[in-house]
């Protein structure tokens, strides 16, 4: 038996973690095209680190003082809380005496530190914490992609409905708020989605494909070219090929799952890049 | 003024709780073309954005009529070229505040659009990417995204920055076009004197490390002492094929050209 008909023989095991690798692919896609084009890549990867220090706090709270947390509605919850008031805060960011790179750098830097620091301190739930920030969408609950099937829904109505405001007060910040736009509260509405976005995906997914998949389909879809609106789709169409053809590929080739979506999503990108390079 | 489009009384403006200016008042009547002359960081953009209630005065109050309609045109350098929207998709956003949420552009939106490049001077590029515009090309698809909310107040900030002489007097003949032709106020922020002696109709000399605030017609303001306390040396304005020329004087009385 080949390794395709062994992959396709085992359908009912890969399922579920395929279709939430594609929505995580597809959610992550899309809002990365804000990400990339806002200039806050980086604001995505401290996200991503605040989430994961929400759920090590959870395990060590397990671990450490017997608070109850083993639910995975509660530590996603926590991750949740973690990634949102991270996003609302580093997201309303402007430059005044500090460059908001500086801040945002340093919420990477310490949320990454006490990840290592709190995930030292622990002693049964440190191999779970090596797939939730490397990836292991092997094994994906039902109840997980439930609850990223709904974010994903929620994030584009959100974006649907509020699109020009969305776009206006990200393209030109300076003259919405001129007029009278309430820049703050469209930024809130903006980084609420991706903070809401990250920690969902993360459990699922990993930290490094959900920073992956918050830059690379977008920036695949604006080296190739594409128009504002036709960036949303094209990044999203990228990000569910690079999930689901890396999800494939890492069962066939037996390869860390998170790291081929990676790889494989850079590679998507880079033709587009090579492309404009080549100008 | 009682039929001020927007007035300042004895307003303090700056960031935070630390003035940079002081018991400023102004006010903005309907047709008014006021250009607001000063140094680089002298407060002229903060002055313009308080006025449009965009910063909150540090003390002392800002009052607008109700209901005003205002068109911006920031900085050009300040709008962000690696967004892909077509200068169509640019002006449109003008029609973003008219609409509120949950409406979205319909045709009639889209044709305001394409008359406000129109009057511009710019339909033909609608389709054309904003990042691949020329300097001059791009202020004007900001100017048309600021007419097509129809605006009363039209306030721009430093609109020729950067542009060659031919592009920035084609741009100043187009705003005094714009304030005759569509009964516009216009407030204008700019560094150069130069550029605006010959369109604007008042002046305000804004310099805030001189503690200067000085507002008047274009009469009064070209007066040699109201000019030496903008430029803190002596200047001469001379009037040659029907336009004003303003020369500062170097320490020795030379002129030096603008």
């Amino acid at each position: 038996m080949s390794a395709l008909q062994e992959f396709l023989a085992a359908r009912e095991i890969w399922q579920v973690p395929l279709a939430a690798s594609v929505v995580a692919g597809a959610l992550l896609g899309a809002l990365g095209v804000y990400v990339v084009l806002r200039r806050t890549v980086f604001v995505s990867a401290a996200l991503t680190q605040l989430s994961t220090l929400g759920l090590v706090a959870t395990l060590l709270a397990e671990e450490r003082f017997h608070i109850e947390t083993e639910h995975a509605s509660e530590q996603l919850l926590v991750a949740i809380t973690f990634s949102v008031v991270g996003a609302l805060v580093l997201g309303a960011l402007r430059s005044r005496r500090l460059p908001a790179e500086a801040t945002v750098g340093t919420a990477w830097v310490v949320s990454s530190a006490l990840v290592v620091l709190g995930a030292s301190r622990l002693v049964h739930a440190a191999h779970d914490l090596g797939g939730m920030v490397f990836g292991n969408a092997v094994a994906v609950p039902a109840s997980d992609l439930a609850v990223i099937a709904g974010v994903a829904v929620l994030c584009t109505v959100v974006h649907q409905l509020f699109a020009k405001e969305l776009a206006f007060t990200s393209f030109d910040a300076e003259t919405a708020q001129a007029v009278g736009m309430r820049v703050q509260v469209w930024d809130s509405v903006l980084f609420l989605t991706i903070g809401l976005a990250i920690p969902v995906t993360a459990r699922a997914l990993g930290a490094l494909p959900v920073f992956a998949f918050l830059t690379l389909p977008a920036a695949g879809a604006l080296l190739l070219g594409a128009r504002f609106r036709v960036a949303f789709p094209l990044a999203a169409a990228l990000g569910v090929v690079a999930a689901a053809g890396g999800y494939v590929l890492s069962w066939i080739w037996e390869l860390p799952t998170g790291a081929t979506m990676v790889a494989l999503a850079a590679f998507l990108a880079a033709p587009a890049a090579l492309r404009r390079l080549a100008r | 003024m009682s039929g001020a489009l927007v007035r300042l009384e004895g307003a303090a403006i700056g960031y935070g709780r630390r003035p940079l200016l002081q018991g400023l008042d102004l006010a903005v009547g309907p047709g008014e073309f006021l250009a607001v002359v000063g140094p680089n960081g002298g407060g002229k953009t903060t002055l313009l954005r308080t006025l449009l209630g965009a910063h909150a005065p540090v003390a002392g109050r800002v009052v607008r009529r109700e209901g005003l309609r205002v068109g911006y045109v920031p900085q050009r350098e300040h709008v962000d070229t690696i967004w892909p929207f077509t200068a169509g998709e640019v002006t449109l956003m003008g029609r973003v505040p008219v609409l509120g949420p949950w409406r979205r552009p319909r045709r009639a939106d889209r044709e305001e659009a394409r008359r406000a490049l129109s009057r511009v001077g710019v339909e033909h590029l609608a389709e054309k990417r904003f990042g691949e515009l020329s300097g001059g090309q791009r202020q004007r698809t900001l100017i048309a995204r600021a007419l097509v909310a129809d605006p009363e107040l039209l306030a721009l900030d430093e609109p020729t920055s950067g542009m060659d002489p031919a592009a920035e007097l084609g741009l100043m003949d187009l705003l005094r076009e714009l304030q005759r032709n569509g009964a516009l106020t216009i407030v204008m922020v700019s560094h150069r004197l130069e550029a605006v002696a010959n369109y604007a109709r008042a002046l305000a000399f804004v310099d805030k490390d001189r503690r200067l605030f000085r507002v008047g017609s274009l009469d009064e303001m070209l007066r040699p002492d109201a000019l030496g306390a903008l430029y803190g040396r002596a200047v001469a304005v001379r009037e040659e094929a029907g336009r004003r020329l303003v020369y500062p004087l170097s320490s020795n009385g030379e002129e030096v050209l603008p």
